[in-house]
């Protein structure tokens, strides 16, 4: 038995391998590169994530798409669009060829309801709030539940509250637990903003008004809902003026709402497709997946590639240059870097941290800034850490040069800010952080804790990974170093981390943040109070106005306000400027401006004051790329010759074109 | 016939005399107290520092300031490893003591009573295989995330909770042969009771396979550890956790070597030594050997 | 705390079991076994069919089927169903849920899929779901972190690489474990013993990401004999099946060389010896069987851990395998693939430990003559 065993076991096995075989290819694709980790959707209107987002950019268009040598929005299905004086309405004009891969042509009814599906609350879209600024979009989608709550469980909460005045205290908590700020943000009843922005607690009078004043906002925001949902998608907010003309009215103008355009979350999807019968789990599949881009889905193996083949039905397939490309979902780092050694792989976006010094003399190495910040939140709910004193003690402790230059190594840029440089016309406000460890002792002392006696030990939160395991410990030991505090580094996996930082139970956090779009917004809209990734229990009445008047500088502009800013002469002059232009694209100038002031005040709140995040670092992307791939810009060159890095890290497909095999033979790995 | 151990102190006395004439045996048991001495007392000894970072000092070779070389935060290699291996020690000792008391009790009865006894425990045994371990790490990390940030209490209760089921396994199978053996039954004839010829009689039989098995629990505990480490679910400093640190700076373009070998070094010499001293053990408990 | 003592109280229940009547067991497990076949059998041919087909396989079971089969799947199926119940519990005790991302999302969006999903707030609410859509659907749900499929069809295709690979990792780890540990323990203590010895502990003495590495940078990076990674031919195997193979030998060379100086040391290996025989006949004649039998306690755990693959070797040489989901499940929290993955090991450990009992059973001349 045992000898018969010992020749059938292996030829058994080694049969089973063999059939497992025939699903792979043999042929290498015309471009392989690493994708890090498999995606978990290719659904445009459900998908978050670098890795989808690279797929679904070949496989699908937008109405515009982003130039690969300058990353500026152009025509994609869109051939032509028109903008209206006041910034608010854009009709795009789409292209009479633009086709899906099953012959139908691509219509402004497609993108319509891609649009509504994405908003609609049963769908479950998580990027709905990046298109929040078209008119009903933020109804659809949220104010269904927000009336459900403010006429229940808000209004149930507060009956239980004492009937009279409110004391400071007892309301921020209300406020605070029952997310009042948030469910009420952009109400026409100034009175409840008031309120729920109040820091001092309710008057009698005004805790009595109370319950009517949600009772009708609760109304206010079902009505909104019903009426977005009648309309949204149909015939108001974005609709089909007819088959080849999309109109999009906006609630204020939005500078970057091209870029808006390119991203995924504003893909068309065959509504055709998903609506037929079982199809709307897993449209997506190579073998029902109809799409518009570039290339088609050839097929999608999980854990070992997915394929995608140049589109026969695009409308520019000439200019497409890559036959066919094979992303792998290599999440070992160093089995990429090995496969991109050997060949095997052409671009590689990631590699061991700890490699740097080896590879960054490589000619096929390549590094430029991010759009992404590396940051520490802090928990402000609990003392000693609520004092902006001690916060900002822990900031000028950290040597964030001597993180950059010993750790990082790759000319990554010490943050004393949040928004990361490179954003048009964007100025940085002044700023507390700086390496100062003899300030932040006195800071400490002024807070009560001389040489840093009487404070706790400080724990240091960090999800579980190798780089920031090394910045945790470095900066454990100069907190310590500098201010005689007991700091811990500990480590979570990334479920335990994300829900302990949710739940509050943490001193000191690690956090990182990459920016939806090219615009200061996409960093501080998140620090609003209650915001979903606040997680710090920072929250600032004036802040809160800041990035709601940002978000509609018009309504700012008829009531402004100036308490608390700090430098009010600034945005007064900015005002007077928006006053003075009167006629379209100077208005318009005027307007943008005037709202990349207000989030500079808003920043300045943040690293000038309040500091309730510790900005570490500004990335800078690196990876290797084969030298036989062109048209790989990691430098973008502007049509007025201005020379930008490329911050978003875009590297569409549609734009690569490979040299062929041949030169591979000598291999990159010399 | 073998004949069963009959005095209470003899068969331990003789057992160490004949561990004692193994050199083999003897070798791994001094190393593995030097190990012990050079993690809990040296670092302290010699005032060494694990934590304290000095970046203009990073990945330096081994020298004689840095008998390890330092690693890329400058941190003395030398340091870190002797700390790591306090706790992969405690770890994989500790947890595998866990695993043996319990595995050999469960398996010792379930093997001796056998029948319905030993099916209904091996059922519950096969039950236990199935739950996802990983998940019984998650929680027992997290009931101590509190007051144990990455400290290793938590992961070898974790460890020891998990690696029981096949050393009760496999006593279960030789405790089964063995309760049919001619003493067994002579015991039972003389009127001894359950429980006595259990321990005195059955499971001293046991303790080669045991202690053997013992000796492999211990390397995939600490290895265990090093992947748990690696998800996240581990401790701070640890061989295995200094190994997968060294592992990811290894490669043909740029070697740190020592980063990868002084840990690596010192986890093997300490498995190597526990299978040697597991080894005479197991020849030195085996009470046929001396007759 | 409650859910705590009721799922002792139940696995008590289950044990029991094996204090019912042979002949209760007995038309349990067939029992078991029917319904279990009704509920995938019903998608293909309908109720009627189905059940008809069913009672047919019951009664074939029933009839001529062992009792030591009948008896484990008697137990097999309720301990699955508490499986479900107890992975669900821990799952849903655990921090994190799989819609939580980094970038937070909104409480309507998550309610949104959670309710597509089929993953309600509260683990009961889950386990109802999820045993309605099994015995309803004879589906194992959908897999939440890769969109658009079910568990089954994220494991099947990943199934046969495991098996062929970890088939073929068994057959090295047996075959280097049992040679070197033989020959270790036929000559106890002696120079060759060591050398094998030495030889076998490489395999745990070091973890096997650095073994794995190890080979990948000799074998396809400098020698460039081999590809560094993927799935696509055979030359693609041989590095990973060495990785997996290495530390299951050490552990099965060690083990036999328990076993072989035991055996030889009894009376009746004395009295072949005596006979006359050459040693390598005694070992190989009659040595062995026995000597081994350690090595087939441990092969059931070892080969059930081996097939179903493994994490570190999977993402390491980019193999399309089924070991990454055992971790990628609890990592992302999908419960799904958790259920699905746990409820394929305990059945298939569940199964090789019957195998492993029936073989020990066969081997061991001492309960042999019990049984």
């Amino acid at each position: 038995m045992t000898r018969a065993g010992l020749l059938v076991l292996p030829l058994l096995a080694l049969l089973a391998i063999g059939l497992t075989f025939r699903a792979s290819f043999q042929e290498p694709a015309a471009f392989t590169f690493v994708n890090g980790t498999e995606p978990t959707s290719l659904d445009p209107g459900l998908m978050t994530g670098e890795p989808e987002g690279r797929i679904a950019d070949a496989i699908f268009e937008g109405l515009t798409v982003r130039d690969p040598a300058t990353l500026r929005p152009v025509p994609g299905v869109a051939e032509r669009w028109t903008i209206s004086e006041d910034g608010r309405r854009y009709v795009f004009h789409l292209r009479e060829d633009a086709r899906w891969t099953d012959g139908r042509p691509v219509t402004a009814h497609d993108f319509a309801w891609a649009w509504r599906r994405l908003q609609l609350p049963e769908h479950g879209g998580e990027y709905a709030y990046l298109l929040h600024g078209v008119r009903h979009a933020e109804a659809l989608n949220q104010h269904e539940a927000q009336a459900m709550a403010l006429a229940g469980p808000v209004r149930e909460a507060l009956a239980a509250l004492p009937p009279d005045a409110l004391d400071a205290a007892t309301w921020r908590g209300f406020v605070l637990d029952h997310d009042l700020a948030g469910r009420v943000r952009g109400t026409p009843d100034r009175a409840l903003v008031e309120a729920a922005a109040s820091e001092t607690g309710l008057t009698q009078a005004e805790r009595r008004a109370l319950p009517a004043r949600l009772a009708r906002e609760a109304e206010r925001r079902k009505k909104a809902a019903k009426a977005a949902r009648e309309h949204y998608g149909i015939d108001e907010g974005v609709y089909a003026r007819d088959e080849r003309t999309l109109v999009v009215d906006l609630v204020a103008p939005i500078p970057y709402f091209l870029e808006l355009t390119s991203f995924y979350p504003s893909f068309p999807v065959p509504r055709w497709v998903v609506e037929a019968p079982g199809n709307a789990a897993d449209w997506f599949l190579p073998d029902k997946i109809v799409s518009n881009g570039p290339f088609t889905l050839e097929a999608w193996r999980v854990g070992d590639r997915i394929r995608v083949r140049r589109s026969e039905s695009y409308w520019g397939r000439d200019r497409i240059a890559l036959e066919s490309a094979d992303a792998l979902p290599i999440e070992n780092q160093t089995t990429a870097l090995n496969l991109y050694l050997t060949g095997d792989v052409d671009w590689l976006p990631n590699y061991p941290s700890d490699l740097v010094d080896a590879l960054r003399n490589r000619p096929d190495h390549y590094s430029h800034p991010g759009l992404i910040v590396y940051y520490y939140r802090v928990n402000t709910r609990q003392p000693p850490l609520d004092d902006p004193r001690v916060r900002q003690a822990l900031a000028l402790a950290i040597d964030r040069r001597s993180i950059v230059d010993d750790v990082l190594r790759l000319g990554q840029i010490p943050a004393h800010h949040l928004v990361p440089p490179g954003i048009p016309g964007y100025a940085a406000p002044p700023t507390a952080i700086r390496h100062d460890p003899a300030r932040a002792r006195e800071l400490l002392a002024e807070a009560g804790f001389p040489g840093g006696e009487g404070l706790p030990e400080i724990g240091v939160l960090y999800n579980t990974h190798e780089s920031h395991k090394k910045i945790a410990e470095l900066i454990a030991d100069q907190l310590g170093r500098a201010l005689g505090v007991r700091v811990k580094p500990y480590n979570q996996e990334w479920q335990s981390y994300l829900a302990t930082m949710r739940s509050g139970e943490y001193d000191l956090g690690r956090a990182g943040w990459i920016g939806d779009y090219l615009d200061p917004n996409t960093f501080l809209d998140i620090w609003v109070t209650n915001g979903g990734n606040n997680q710090t229990g920072w929250s600032h009445a004036t802040y809160d106005r800041l990035i709601e008047a940002a978000s509609d500088v018009e309504s700012y502009s008829q009531r402004p306000f100036f308490e608390g800013l700090a430098e009010p002469d600034r945005i007064r002059a900015g005002l007077l400027r928006l006053s003075s232009a009167k006629e379209g694209s100077a208005r318009r100038e005027a307007a943008a401006a005037l709202r990349l002031g207000l989030l500079r005040e808003a920043e300045h709140i943040l690293v000038g004051r309040e500091l309730p995040i510790l900005p570490i670092y500004f990335y800078v992307v690196s990876g290797l790329v084969s030298p036989r791939v062109e048209g790989f810009h990691t430098e973008l060159v502007m049509p007025d010759g201005a020379r930008l890095p490329n911050l978003q890290n875009l590297h569409p497909l549609r734009g690569l074109r490979v040299r062929d095999r041949a030169a591979r033979a000598g291999g990159p790995a010399s | 016939m073998s004949p069963p151990p009959v005095q209470s102190a003899g068969p331990w006395v003789q057992a160490w005399r004949r561990l004692r004439r193994n050199r083999a045996a003897m070798t791994g048991a001094a190393l593995l107290i030097a190990m012990v001495i050079a993690c809990f007392l040296v670092p302290w000894w010699l005032g060494l520092d694990p934590t304290t970072t000095a970046p203009g000092q990073r990945s330096l070779p081994p020298s004689w300031a840095h008998g390890f070389g330092t690693d890329p935060l400058g941190r003395d290699m030398l340091a870190r490893v002797l700390v790591g291996g306090r706790v992969s020690l405690l770890i994989g000792l500790a947890a595998t003591a866990a695993s043996v008391v319990i595995g050999v009790l469960y398996g010792g009865l379930a093997g001796f009573y056998g029948g319905r006894v030993d099916e209904a425990m091996m059922r519950i045994v096969d039950f236990l295989y199935g739950i996802p371990y990983m998940f019984l790490v998650i929680l027992v990390m997290l009931m101590f995330s509190e007051t144990a940030r990455g400290e290793a209490l938590p992961v070898f209760l974790a460890l020891g909770l998990v690696q029981w089921l096949t050393m009760a396994r496999i006593v279960r199978g030789q405790v089964l042969g063995l309760r049919e053996q001619d003493y067994v039954l002579a015991a039972r004839v003389v009127g001894a009771r359950d429980l006595r010829i259990l321990v005195r009689h059955i499971l001293p039989n046991v303790m080669g396979p045991v202690v053997v098995y013992a000796t492999l629990t211990v390397p995939t505990i600490i290895l265990l550890e090093s992947f748990l480490s690696f998800l996240g679910l581990g401790v701070e400093l640890s061989w295995g956790q200094l190994v997968a640190e060294g592992v990811a700076v290894v490669n043909p373009i740029e070697s740190p070597w020592w980063l990868l070998a002084c840990p690596s070094a010192f986890l093997a010499t300490t498995l190597f030594a526990l299978n040697f001293l597991g080894d005479g053990l197991r020849d030195a408990l085996d009470p046929k050997s001396g007759a | 705390m409650i859910e705590a003592l009721l799922v002792t109280a139940a696995l008590l229940a289950i044990a029991s079991l094996a204090f019912l009547p042979h002949a209760v067991t007995r038309a349990l497990g067939a029992l078991f076994l029917s319904a279990v076949a009704f509920v995938f059998l019903r998608h293909v041919g309908g109720d009627l069919l189905a059940g008809l087909v069913c009672a047919a396989i019951g009664f074939v079971a029933w009839r001529f089927l062992p009792g030591a089969i009948l008896r484990r799947v008697a137990f097999m199926v309720p301990s699955l169903v508490l499986l479900i119940g107890v992975t669900t519990w821990l799952m849903y005790l655990a921090p994190g849920n799989p819609f939580a991302q980094e970038k937070s999302i909104a409480p309507q969006v998550e309610a949104a899929l959670r309710a597509q999903y089929g993953v309600p707030e509260s683990p009961l609410a889950f386990f109802r779901v999820y045993m309605e859509r099994l015995l309803g659907e004879g589906s194992l749900g959908p897999a939440l972190k890769v969109k658009g499929r079910t568990v089954q069809e994220v494991l099947l295709p990943a199934l046969p690489v495991s098996l062929g690979l970890g088939g073929l990792a068994l057959v090295l780890a047996v075959g280097m474990g049992l040679l070197l540990g033989v020959r270790a323990g036929m000559r106890p203590n002696s120079w060759a013993d060591h050398a094998s010895m030495g030889l076998a502990l490489v395999g745990i003495s070091l973890p096997n990401f650095v073994i794995g590495a190890g080979l990948m940078i000799v074998l396809a990076l400098q020698l460039g004999w081999l590809p560094v990674a993927g799935w696509g031919g055979f030359r693609h195997v041989w590095m990973p099946a060495l990785t997996l193979a290495l530390p299951h030998a050490a552990t099965i060379a060690r083990l036999a060389r328990s076993g072989t100086i035991e055996v030889l040391q009894q009376d009746w290996i004395r009295t072949a010896r005596a006979k006359g025989l050459t040693e390598a006949r005694v070992v190989s004649r009659h040595a062995l069987q026995v000597a081994v039998l350690p090595v087939v306690s441990y092969l059931g755990p070892a080969a059930a851990g081996i097939l179903t693959g493994s994490f570190v070797v999977e993402t390491l040489f980019g193999i399309p395998g089924m070991g990454q989901w055992f971790v990628k499940g609890a990592i992302n929290r999908d419960y799904s693939i958790v259920l699905g993955t746990a409820l394929f090991y305990c059945g298939l450990i569940t199964s090789f430990n019957l195998v492993v009992d029936l073989l020990l059973a066969w081997l061991d001349p001492r309960t042999r003559q019990v049984a």
